[in-house]
């Protein structure tokens, strides 16, 4: 009993460290040192048993396909749309607004060397060269993204994609998704005729379907010649960039897509291919009004694509301001 | 200072002298007259100098003071602080984005209605058992007749004053603590002063020093139940002796309770660790740059996830639980935290009479023709058994007497179906004792005194100390009258001249005489009360038929009597008592008996029931043995000690001290309810958890005082059961014990609720720190640490109160409050340090398992958290190459939220299941707990509701899960079994080893 108080009195300091009986923190050396042991054994027992687990685990995994795919797997089958340039992702990872200085070198670097760097990676890529009505992505093989700057107008690295002149080109991808393939508006089996007629109900019957878009396609479906290209052409996902309200789309100007306003159907589908690059567009802002903070949604059209702004599925949201 | 002062001087005993003065000093200095009462003016002047007749109110905190304590307190602030953060959290996001997730506003929504809810209940349970004082008012009187210059006044109590003259009558309460001057055949009920319940006479003759034992003073609100009496007040108000004991009892702090102490020092451990972690994040957050509002919102985090916001609600749950099944046992608990309290108690302080006893006095021997004979009552209750002595001359005449010389009579409208034993008498305890006896070995005393008329009757008188009455004789024509006569034996035999013995009636002589006083000395030392009984057939030669018998100036023989024999009587213990003391001291409780009766029958039922048992002596006992003067045994010898109350009030404290300490069975006699307040804190300063019984309103200052103050319920004055903490509603000893026995099952199983509780913090807290620490996406959201606190673990942690007892509990000692903590590093060593850490890892290995099965690689997640939070991402690539928008990436972090959660619930089935025992193994305790069992599924529907309920998604975020994302957690679960099964083996079989001393909780 008395003991027991006299442990009492001595307090925090005495529970520091006991000199009577050489506790320390409330035990002797040895004290300490058997429970240490003790979780050092348990610890590592209990590592080796999840390490174990998660060996069995990785047996089931197959590095090369995802286990779930499309709709089995949460990522779903209804892809995204990413753009280039993006605002420094260490700094700023919450923004989206390419904002920079025209003429100023030092200041557009950032965005065009982001843009140069991304085609100088698809450049080295390695690939099928494939086209409309031609060869298509396998499994194993993908098609070489086109990185011709003939077929890029000004959005190259020789005028710095824009940003010297203060017409900034943007980089528009869709998300990869494992295995996903766009679909054609119309009848699963293609034809020209129910196509064209698709679009034109589409046209008519969702104000959001941009008519500018349709003029588009109907234009490409003109200049291929085979069923096949023709067919390939319609799969293709189409793109229409566009101001989010009607000032935005006042001051954003003119705009133009190159190589042209889809991306590609003989790109899918993804399968996680060697080298595979995402292929891209690019969207031109030619006559962008300065000093404006312009909103520029970017929609993805196909039959299996469903653009949704609030949770960004098929489209994407940027916001540009050229000084 | 002054407050203190005052209650110590209250607990001394009671100090009145007026009863002794000379009543005319009395009257001078009171200035008043005995038979014309105060004058008006001098009332007057009385009136305001000594103020009001009342009891005064004790300063109470207003009810909005007590709620508020409640609502702030215990884990309240913690929360408070937490719900706060999280409205200013959530009006910060809101002001800057207009899409900003009410998350957080919900948070602290719920944060809040969990403080409330604990808080009101914990404020409905005090504010319950504060109406002490409400009792008291019920006691005091409403009306006095006062007498003033000589007129007859109807005054409000409140305004009598000290030496007004009153005047009571039967059915009054009296007004004020009077000196009785003028008596009529007065009665007062004094019961619920001291808890006697036989009405006492009282006269105008000072009969003792003690106040409460004279004659000539009656007390402020006991009951007149007989005759008339005039008195003068002598104190009114808060200094009368009724006043004195509710100023002490509302003075007397009980303390808190050990469980509450408990729980505060638990909470404490809790508070410290989950500022104190929550801190050191908030720190780390803002080194490692994060956003302030971010760091903030960790802090939120790590608080939710680290206060067991159910537990509070477990622990009073259990504890009602296990109140709900003791009231099935017959006792009342009022105070939950008193569940408890019995459980580590370890002094009983119990009274006797009605306790320990039956409060039933019951003839237990004869002694009849030279020999003493048992008077056993048959096991049904429905005859007696003398021996072969019933057909003995003596046997027959001694209960002729004793149907004939009494008064007493079974009560009117009983049913012939009702038990002897238990039928209504008129009369006071002894006679009834002896005419059920009578009923019960001759079948019926009505028959006897049918035909032995009563004639004659001298009522027993303090002085002669004898009861007689003539009766006529229908049966023979020998004598037609019988004398018969009761009274203290001593006083009988002085008038007997002949005495019945086996040879049949003989003169006095020395033989007989000693078998007398032999009897007499063996009866009185078994505690019992002796009566003696003669008789005298009048010769009707002398006394004819018709003789004219005068009981005012006696016309007939008072001596040379016919001596027949002696009943002896006792309150016999009651027959689960013994058993229950033995239990008692096998558990390490002490019993011992405080009670105002005579030391020889105390210490005779003390021995009969075991609190002092069969081979311990006292002093007493060894000097008798020894045959040698009390003076030279020394005190040390003995290990049983009988303090009478005389020489209590001598005692120093260290004295009492002393004596609390040496003796190991003590039986205190004679005490007043002043002394049992004084036991009680003697024994709380040797750091004893003391229970103690009481029935009186004066023994409420020790029920208040004691650890738990035990009530009485069929005996007990109001006011003790609201002083109590707990009510016997069988008044009966052995209710204690099976008390204390759920007590001690009730601590057990709350540590094991808390274990269980706890553990599922590591896993819930661990998703934070990665989440900081390692830029991983969140594995676990606040919300489903809310699903998990207050939802499907509130079931099966409530229902370890169900849970059996591992061992016979009541074979070990109580508790020492000082080291086995009800939380202890040991507790938090394997709840925290061993099995949550388990847990953990299968929450984490569900949490990898989807990533991975979706595309994200464990090793590509680390550092990922910035642009996996960021809405501006809108193509996050995972170890596939595939791109994830904002909200597919958040929906699979959701559906990990809810995995984990999952796990959880899974590796707490392990958990609860390993919580059943501490020490034996699963095998051995079976799976018997049904509540239990219903546990398990119902944790598991909860868990598959809310993941699997359409709209839950939007409600709390929960995502359906495919039914592989059940079983990773499994191994774990049979991992943490098969873990905590070998650490109790090892346990068991290293009593006292490393393992016990490191994990035996």
């Amino acid at each position: 009993m008395s003991d027991k108080k006299g442990n009492n009195d001595g307090g925090f300091m005495k529970f520091l460290y006991n000199s009577d009986t050489g506790e320390v923190l409330g035990r002797t050396g040895m004290s300490w040192l058997k429970i240490i042991v003790f979780y050092i054994i348990f610890y590592a027992g209990l590592a080796a048993f999840f390490g174990l687990m998660l060996y069995i685990f990785y047996q089931t995994l197959d590095i090369n396909k995802p286990k779930y795919q499309l709709g089995d797997s949460l990522i779903g089958s209804n892809p995204g749309v990413g753009f280039r340039p993006q605002p420094d992702q260490d700094k700023n990872v919450d923004s989206t607004l390419i904002w920079f200085k025209r003429g100023d070198r030092d200041d557009f670097k950032f965005w065009s060397e982001q843009l140069k760097s991304y085609v100088e990676e698809a450049r080295k890529t390695a690939g099928k060269n494939c086209d409309f009505g031609a060869d298509k992505a396998s499994d194993k093989e993908a098609c070489q993204v086109i990185v011709d700057e003939k077929k890029f107008g000004n959005c190259t690295v020789a005028t710095d994609f824009g940003y010297k002149d203060g017409s900034p080109c943007v980089l528009i991808k869709l998300n990869r998704i494992y295995g996903w393939k766009p679909e054609p508006f119309g009848p699963a089996r293609f034809s020209e005729a129910e196509f064209k007629k698709a679009i034109d109900d589409k046209a008519n019957s969702d104000a959001k379907f941009p008519k500018i878009l349709k003029t588009a396609i109907e234009k490409k479906l003109q200049e291929v010649n085979t069923e096949a290209a023709k067919e390939d052409v319609a799969k293709s996902v189409w793109i229409n960039c566009d101001g989010e309200n009607p000032a935005d789309r006042e001051n954003m100007g003119k705009i133009s897509y190159a190589p042209m306003q889809a991306i590609q159907s003989f790109y899918f589908p993804f399968m996680k291919q060697p080298n595979y690059v995402s292929p891209f567009i690019m969207v031109q802002f030619e006559s962008v009004t300065r000093g404006v903070l312009i909103n520029i949604e970017c929609k993805a059209y196909a039959k299996n694509i469903f653009p949704d702004r609030a949770s960004r599925t098929g489209s994407v949201h940027f916001e540009l301001m050229v000084e | 200072m002054g407050k203190k002062k005052d209650v110590a001087s209250l607990k001394g005993d009671i100090e009145i002298t007026e009863h002794t003065l000379p009543l005319d000093d009395l009257c001078r200095q009171l200035r008043t007259c005995p038979l014309k009462g105060l004058s008006h003016a001098w009332a007057k002047v009385m009136s305001e100098k000594e103020g009001p007749n009342r009891l005064t109110p004790p300063k109470t905190t207003p009810q909005w003071v007590i709620f508020i304590r409640n609502v702030f307190s215990y884990f309240g602030i913690l929360l408070w602080i937490g719900a706060i953060l999280c409205f200013i959290a959530y009006a910060i996001q809101a002001s800057s984005s207009e899409t900003a997730s009410k998350d957080n506003l919900w948070l602290g929504l719920v944060l809040t209605i969990v403080v409330l809810i604990t808080g009101i209940f914990s404020f409905y349970q005090e504010s319950k058992s504060s109406a002490i004082m409400e009792s008291f008012k019920d006691l005091v009187p409403q009306y006095a007749r006062v007498i003033r210059e000589g007129q007859r006044l109807t005054l409000k109590a409140e305004e009598v004053t000290i030496g007004d003259l009153v005047e009571v009558q039967l059915g009054d309460r009296i007004p004020a603590d009077i000196r009785i001057v003028e008596a009529k055949s007065f009665k007062v009920d004094n019961s619920s002063l001291t808890g006697e319940s036989e009405a006492q006479s009282r006269g105008p003759d000072c009969t003792n020093e003690n106040p409460l034992e004279t004659k000539n003073l009656a007390f402020f609100s006991t009951n007149a139940v007989e005759g008339t009496a005039k008195g003068i007040v002598i104190r009114i108000g808060d200094n009368t002796v009724m006043g004195r004991i509710a100023g002490l009892v509302s003075g007397l702090d009980s303390g808190e309770t050990p469980i509450a102490k408990e729980i505060a020092h638990f909470i404490h451990i809790i508070t410290v660790v989950a500022f104190g972690l929550a801190l050191a994040l908030l720190a780390a957050a803002i080194a490692l740059r994060y956003h302030w509002l971010d760091g903030v919102i960790f802090f939120i985090g790590i608080i939710v996830a680290w206060v067991p916001e159910g537990l509070l609600a477990t622990v009073t749950v259990c504890l009602t639980l296990t109140a709900k099944r003791m009231a099935k046992k017959n006792c009342l608990v009022k105070n939950l935290e008193a569940v408890e309290t019995l459980g580590s108690t370890s002094a009983i302080c119990s009274d006797k009479t009605g306790t320990l006893t039956q409060n039933r006095m019951t003839v237990s021997h004869l002694w009849v023709e030279g020999g003493i004979v048992d008077a056993k009552l048959n096991d049904d209750c429905t005859s007696v058994g003398v021996a072969g002595y019933n057909k003995r001359d003596g046997y027959q005449k001694l209960v002729r007497i004793a149907a004939l010389c009494s008064t007493a009579e079974f009560k009117g409208g009983q049913d012939s179906s009702v038990p002897v034993m238990k039928r209504d008498v008129a009369g006071d305890a002894s006679e009834a004792a002896i005419l059920k006896f009578v009923e019960l070995a001759e079948g019926s005393a009505a028959k006897i005194r049918e035909r032995f008329p009563k004639i004659c009757e001298i009522p027993f008188n303090s002085s002669d100390k004898f009861q007689l009455s003539i009766h006529a004789n229908n049966m023979t024509d020998k004598g037609c009258h019988l004398l018969v006569m009761k009274g203290a034996p001593e006083r009988i035999l002085e008038r007997c001249s002949t005495i019945m013995t086996n040879q049949g009636e003989v003169a006095m002589n020395d033989k007989a005489l000693d078998a007398f006083h032999d009897a007499y000395l063996e009866l009185g030392s078994l505690g019992e009360r002796v009566l003696g009984f003669c008789d005298l057939p009048l010769p009707s030669c002398d006394y004819p038929i018709g003789y004219n018998f005068n009981s005012e100036e006696p016309n007939f023989p008072l001596t040379e009597l016919r001596f027949v024999g002696l009943i002896s009587m006792l309150d016999p213990p009651r027959p689960t008592v013994p058993d229950a003391v033995a239990k008692c001291r096998s558990a390490g409780v002490r019993v011992i008996m405080v009670t105002g009766d005579h030391p020889i029958t105390a210490k005779a039922i003390a021995k009969s029931v075991g609190i002092i048992s069969p081979e311990n002596e006292t002093i007493e006992d060894i000097a008798n043995r020894l045959g040698v003067p009390l003076s030279e045994v020394s005190p040390e010898s003995a290990s049983a000690a009988v303090v009478h109350g005389g020489e209590l009030k001598e005692l120093s404290e260290t004295e009492l001290d002393n004596v609390l300490r040496n003796y190991s069975e003590i039986v205190f006699a004679r005490t007043s309810p002043q002394q049992k307040l004084q036991i009680v804190e003697a024994l709380q300063k040797q750091g004893a958890i003391v229970a103690v019984t009481g029935d009186g309103v004066n023994d409420s200052p020790a029920l208040k005082k004691a650890d738990i103050g035990v009530a009485m319920g069929i005996t007990g004055s109001d006011v003790s059961k609201q002083a109590a903490d707990m009510i016997l509603l069988d008044d009966n000893f052995s209710t204690i014990v099976a008390g204390v026995e759920e007590g001690r099952l009730i601590f057990d199983n709350l540590k094991k609720s808390i274990a269980y509780t706890l553990t599922s913090k590591i896993p819930e807290v661990s998703p934070f720190l990665f989440f900081i620490l390692f830029d991983i996406p969140l594995a676990l959201g606040s919300v489903t640490i809310l699903c998990i606190d207050l939802g499907t673990d509130m079931v099966p942690a409530i229902s370890l109160a169900y849970e059996k007892s591992e061992s016979d509990i009541m074979l070990r000692s109580p508790r020492d409050p000082k080291r086995d903590r009800l939380v202890n590093e040991r507790l938090i060593s394997v709840a925290y340090g061993q099995v949550g850490m388990i847990q953990a890892v299968a929450g984490f290995f569900v949490y990898f398992i989807i990533m991975a099965e979706n595309g994200f690689l464990p090793q590509d997640l680390y550092g990922i958290r910035p642009r996996w939070e960021s809405r501006a991402v809108n193509d996050l690539e995972d170890s596939y190459g595939q791109e994830w928008t904002y909200v597919a990436r958040k929906k699979l972090e959701y559906t990990c939220h809810t995995a984990f959660f999952v796990a959880i619930v899974i590796v707490q089935w392990a958990d609860v299941i390993i919580c059943k025992t501490r020490r034996l193994s699963l095998w051995d305790q079976g799976m018997g707990n049904w509540v239990l069992n219903f546990g398990l599924v119902f944790e598991t529907a909860v868990a598959a509701f809310l993941s699997y309920t359409p709209g839950m998604d939007v409600a709390l975020r929960m995502q359906p899960l495919k039914f592989v994302w059940w079983l990773p957690p499994l191994p774990f679960a049979v991992l943490i079994m098969l873990y905590d099964e070998v650490r109790r083996w090892l346990i068991r079989r290293q009593p006292g080893g490393w393992v016990e001393m490191e994990t035996y909780y």
